[in-house]
């Protein structure tokens, strides 16, 4: 292990060093400052782990901007372990003894499926206009598919309309432009636990911070679950942020959620929208897991379902293929508005954000054959999805362990709190690398911003043989769990890659 | 690269067939227009200047943005009129400047009316500001988001109204043509065929995830052998100092973000690419400080827009003097819009320059591989045995222009500082490229054998050939021009088509080309200090360029007889 010099660990995972950020930005300074102090237990070291920090404090940082360094900072720490996994995966032949993913919430199923149509003939068209410099919104043909299937898929009803669709190149560049085009000097309203690297891609052009509406794993009062949305609890950290003086100008809402595998019902929805019109507040409503619910698909609704929006000027539905179609590693995101000047905003950004011709051509081949989509690909891709939900469910039962699962999404919500020596980030995080070092890599808590220690996801929409290997693993950590946590020295199987970037820089 | 321009107003009622040649008859409510536009510029200006000093007493108490907002507004204002005049939604007040009179003349058949609108619809898809709520509506942006907003649709109109009406020999011979976007067109046919064959098509698992942020190893491995052969450089490139982005944009984009703050500023030698202009004011917020070169040779100044190190020190030094932090310097080697190849000689001066004061040097290759004239040698700045401060030299490329797939959307980051590029590779997320693109441009840069004996050679000469057709023409009009031998473009002087030699003359000039559906770009869009100066792209199909130079010839020779009117008025009045 190392130290770390006073005044650098005090920055919070997800709101970079106060320091340099105060370099970095004059403006933002303040409200950083009094957000660091509100997450005062939150501290860099153990949120970054061995790589990150010391590489960028001990180099010469003299070459980048203030904000470079900031910028580098997410790169050396957020993903530690993305990264540890992309050195050491694990292969059946090649690396039997390599990392299982559990993590990263990508869905491994379907592959074959998805391999066999775009290989098919009308996917390998190349036509001059495709090679050419685009209509940066998307070409118009893409645009018009994208509106066909959100109308039929999302039961919209009216037809959507292909001048309100931007396309990008994902989901984060959506993110990122939203929060550029939409915010200035403030913030947007969180419900926390919430997939993590949304406070990146608001911060690194847009400058945007989130401001947490954290939720209770206890059900009280009005709350019918865990982790329960209630208008109270938005209005409450509204008001609260109002008070110390944060300008909140929007709310992310996430549906299906991630990580909690909620939906929100047509009534709670419009509750939350209704909340947002009465505070004037955008709404970025993600549904990127829409075709994921693998239970009850018919309960979803999406917000471009609801008739009569509240505030349809101030709603913004974003899509993508990478978790409905398995495709992260696609770039293909879009957003639906009807304000056209946030439709043009975005699109003023798309020169940065565009992706290839020749994918726009694929994504608009594959997103109009809904014979396949829905013959082929979604049943199975429901029933492998169950049917993986339903071993890794099974596991935790045996193993005693509490979770939750609403039978949508890639993972499940699951509560290790007993297995904490003490209910710290600090014991969470050394956890989380017990699971590591023993090969499996999960996601903790912390990177959601969930406000209780213990809470993991753990992703399932891979192959039988890689899960029941990874759940082993994840067993042979939770039952010799004594054994290990008196051994802080696990840190072996991070060193390589540290000092290796080290010495690179 | 598509080129912003200035607020650019083309009057979509030039379409008749006869129209092509006929003079704008918008031009002088656009004219009014552009003079009340400079003058609330100017205001607004004045008024910024203003809040800075005022700013500078009570920086704390700032909640209130209003005037900067309302400033916005009034600017938003101001482009949705010029839209609303342009979008000819004028008719129920009565502006409508293209009288149906000029509809008449065309011969489309059917409906006048329906033939001028049909015409104009694809030009503007969606984006026609005619809606009464949009100054409403503009509220719900940021003050950046406007900001945003008017600079792409003030730099981008050109752009977009060509997407919607592009010349085709069959379909649309009154379409525009496009001489004035850097896009290489040349050779659609051979990479239409290359990207067509079915080693392209593979789809891997690894493709279809998460990628590596800071690109597919695959393709970073081939990038660094590719770099390392065709910028001929002595020692192996490291795939490790690579980043893959989609599109030059992006990496630059990037690089400004991570190696400068707001406010500070790089040196940029001038006449430079107007997109870095966009760049720099749309996320990064930092400052080109040019360094203007003179097209006049002087002893000082052998060739004209000579770049030299004393050029730099003098900016270098004037800049600090006014208080700017200088971060760096930016080269664009082939030059564009000069054409310019940099001597190994220059090269390593400018390198030496920025060492000695620490500046970071961005040098942007992306025209390397289009250099035609065979006298001509191109030295990448990879190619340097032993650079002076590889820790602040980065290396942009991509496939865009070398092989004519702008469409791609490719970028290459090249650089030994590691710092750099973590710090670029944490906006992989934002700027990333699809693992089956990736896939393709791996095959493509692999297949050196093509691109040797295939695609190099013919472009090559496609370019030549173009080459010699345009300057042919531009030597038989009279038109100056700088014959360079690299990029896709001749930078040509129109001066003395310009009475007097103004900003506003050479706006004025910009839209008779467009009237006449020649889209060029001019001399302001490059920060030239000397009205003017005009982009002409050649890398077309000979038909287009044939049709462009008629067009181009036709708008001349009607600005000759308009300065011999105007001579004569003004002799005769004296």
């Amino acid at each position: 292990m190392f130290t770390l010099p006073q005044k650098e660990s005090r920055a919070p995972a997800t709101c970079p060093g106060p320091t340099s950020i105060q370099d970095l930005d004059r403006n933002y300074g303040d409200d950083l400052e009094r957000e660091c102090s509100r997450k005062p237990d939150r501290k860099l070291p153990e949120y970054c782990g061995a790589s990150g920090p010391t590489a960028m404090l001990s180099s010469d940082s003299s070459c980048l901007s203030s904000r470079g360094r900031v910028i580098k900072w997410f790169w050396d720490s957020a993903e530690e372990g993305y990264r540890t996994y992309h050195m050491d995966e694990y292969d059946e032949d090649k690396n039997p003894s390599g990392i299982i993913n559990l993590g990263t919430s990508e869905n491994k199923l379907c592959f074959d499926l998805l391999s066999r149509r775009l290989s098919q003939s009308d996917m390998l068209r190349v036509e001059p206009s495709l090679l050419q410099y685009p209509d940066w919104r998307g070409h118009l043909f893409l645009r018009e598919e994208v509106a066909r299937f959100l109308s039929f898929y999302c039961k919209s009803p009216n037809p959507l309309k292909p001048d309100n669709v931007v396309v990008l190149n994902g989901c984060a560049s959506l993110f990122s432009a939203l929060a550029t085009v939409l915010c200035e000097a403030g913030a947007f309203l969180i419900p926390a636990p919430y997939y993590g690297a949304i406070t990146q891609h608001v911060y690194l052009y847009g400058n945007v911070r989130l401001v947490c509406v954290y939720l209770d794993s206890e059900v009280t009062g009005l709350d019918t679950r865990p982790f329960q949305l209630t208008v109270e609890k938005l209005e409450l950290a509204l008001q609260r942020a109002n008070s110390e003086g944060v300008k909140v100008k929007g709310l992310i809402l996430i549906n299906p959620h991630n990580p909690l595998g909620d939906i929100y019902s047509p009534g709670e929805l419009r509750d939350y929208l209704e909340f947002a019109k009465r505070h004037e507040l955008h709404v970025m409503v993600d549904e990127v897991y829409m075709l994921s619910v693998f239970e009850k698909p018919t309960a979803y609704r999406s917000v471009l379902s609801l008739e009569g929006l509240p505030d349809p000027q101030r709603t913004h539905v974003m899509w993508a293929t990478s978790k409905d179609f398995g495709m992260s590693g696609l770039r293909f995101g879009t957003l639906y508005t009807e304000n056209r000047d946030v439709a043009t905003a975005v699109a003023s950004l798309c020169r940065y954000h565009g992706l290839s011709g020749l994918v726009q051509y694929q994504m608009a081949q594959l997103l109009q054959d809904h014979d396949w989509i829905n013959q082929v690909y979604l049943p199975e891709n429901h029933a492998r999805l169950k049917a993986a939900h339903a071993y890794v469910a099974g596991e935790l039962r045996a193993l005693g362990i509490p979770f939750l699962s609403r039978g949508a999404g890639f993972f499940i919500w699951v509560d290790l709190r007993k297995f904490l020596p003490e209910a710290t980030f600090k014991a969470e995080m050394l956890l989380w690398r017990r699971f590591l070092d023993n090969k499996v890599l999960l996601s903790c808590g912390q990177t959601f911003e969930c406000k209780e220690p213990g809470w993991f996801r753990l992703v399932f929409s891979d192959k039988a043989h890689r899960l029941r290997l990874g759940m082993q693993r994840v067993r042979q950590v939770l039952e010799g769990k004594s054994q290990v946590a008196e051994e802080p020295s696990s840190y072996q199987t991070q060193k390589p890659r540290s000092q290796h970037r080290m010495e690179e820089s | 690269m598509s080129h912003p321009s200035d607020t650019v107003h083309l009057p979509w009622g030039q379409v008749g067939s006869q129209g092509l040649g006929s003079q704008g008859v918008h031009t002088q409510p656009m004219e009014m227009m552009l003079h009340l536009k400079q003058a609330i510029e100017k205001h607004m200006r004045q008024l910024a200047t203003r809040h800075q000093q005022q700013d500078l007493v009570p920086e704390e108490k700032r909640p209130y943005q209003a005037p900067g907002e309302q400033e916005a507004l009034l600017g938003n204002l101001m482009y949705q009129l010029v839209n609303l005049l342009q979008s000819g939604a004028t008719d129920g007040l009565g502006l409508q400047p293209s009288g149906p009179s000029l509809d008449v003349k065309g011969d489309a058949g059917g409906g006048q009316w329906q033939w001028a609108q049909s015409s104009r619809q694809p030009a503007q898809p969606g984006y026609q500001l005619n809606d009464p709520e949009v100054t409403f509506v503009s509220q719900h942006l940021s003050r950046r988001g406007i900001d945003i907003s008017a600079s792409y649709r003030a730099s981008f109109r050109d752009y977009k109204m060509y997407q919607g009406d592009k010349y085709h020999e069959d379909e649309n011979t009154l379409g525009f043509i496009n001489l004035g976007l850097s896009e290489n067109k040349l050779c659609l046919d051979l990479m239409t065929e290359r990207l067509s064959q079915s080693d392209m098509n593979v789809i891997e698992d690894v493709l279809l995830q998460y990628p590596d942020w800071s690109g597919q190893p695959f393709l970073r491995e081939e990038v660094a052998r590719f770099l390392t052969c065709y910028c001929k450089v002595p020692a192996q490139l490291d795939p490790e100092n690579v980043v893959v982005l989609n599109g030059c944009s992006s990496v630059f984009s990037t690089l400004a973000m991570v190696l400068c703050d707001p406010g500070e500023a790089f040196l940029t030698p001038t006449p430079f690419y107007g997109g870095f202009v966009f760049s720099s004011g749309l996320y990064s917020k930092i400052e080109l400080i040019p360094v203007h070169l003179d097209s006049e040779s002087t002893d000082a100044n052998p060739c004209p827009f000579q770049l030299t190190v004393d050029k730099l020190e003098r900016a270098l030094l004037e800049s600090t003097l006014a208080g700017k932090k200088v971060r760096g310097l930016i080269l664009i080697n082939p030059q564009n819009p000069l054409g310019d190849v940099y001597s190994r000689d220059l090269l390593e001066e400018c390198l030496g320059f920025a060492k000695r004061y620490n500046l970071h040097v961005i040098i942007d290759e992306i025209y390397m591989l289009s250099v035609f004239d065979e006298s001509v040698t191109f030295h990448s700045v990879l190619s340097i045995e032993s650079l002076p401060d590889p820790n602040r030299t980065h290396v942009i490329w991509g496939t865009s222009k070398d092989f004519g797939i702008s469409g791609f959307r490719f970028g290459v980051l090249y650089t030994h500082n590691k710092e750099v590029v973590s710090a670029v590779s944490s906006f992989g997320y934002l700027h990333g490229i699809s693992g089956i693109a990736q896939y393709k441009l791996c095959r493509l840069l692999q297949d050196q054998e093509w691109i040797d004996t295939v695609y190099l050679p013919t472009y090559r000469s496609r370019l030549q050939k173009a080459h010699r057709y345009i300057t042919k023409k531009l030597k038989a009009l009279g038109i100056p021009f700088l014959n360079r031998g690299s990029g896709l473009y001749i930078w040509i002087n129109l001066q003395v088509y310009l009475d007097p030699c103004t900003f506003e003359e050479e706006l004025l000039l910009h839209h008779r080309f467009l009237d006449n559906k020649l889209m060029l770009s001019r001399g302001k869009t490059y920060t030239c200090k000397e009205p003017g100066w005009f982009r002409i792209v050649f890398a077309d199909k000979p038909l287009r360029l044939k049709q462009a130079m008629h067009r181009f010839y036709q708008v001349l020779e009607e600005q000759k007889q308009r300065l011999r009117v105007k001579q004569l008025e003004s002799t005769s009045r004296e």
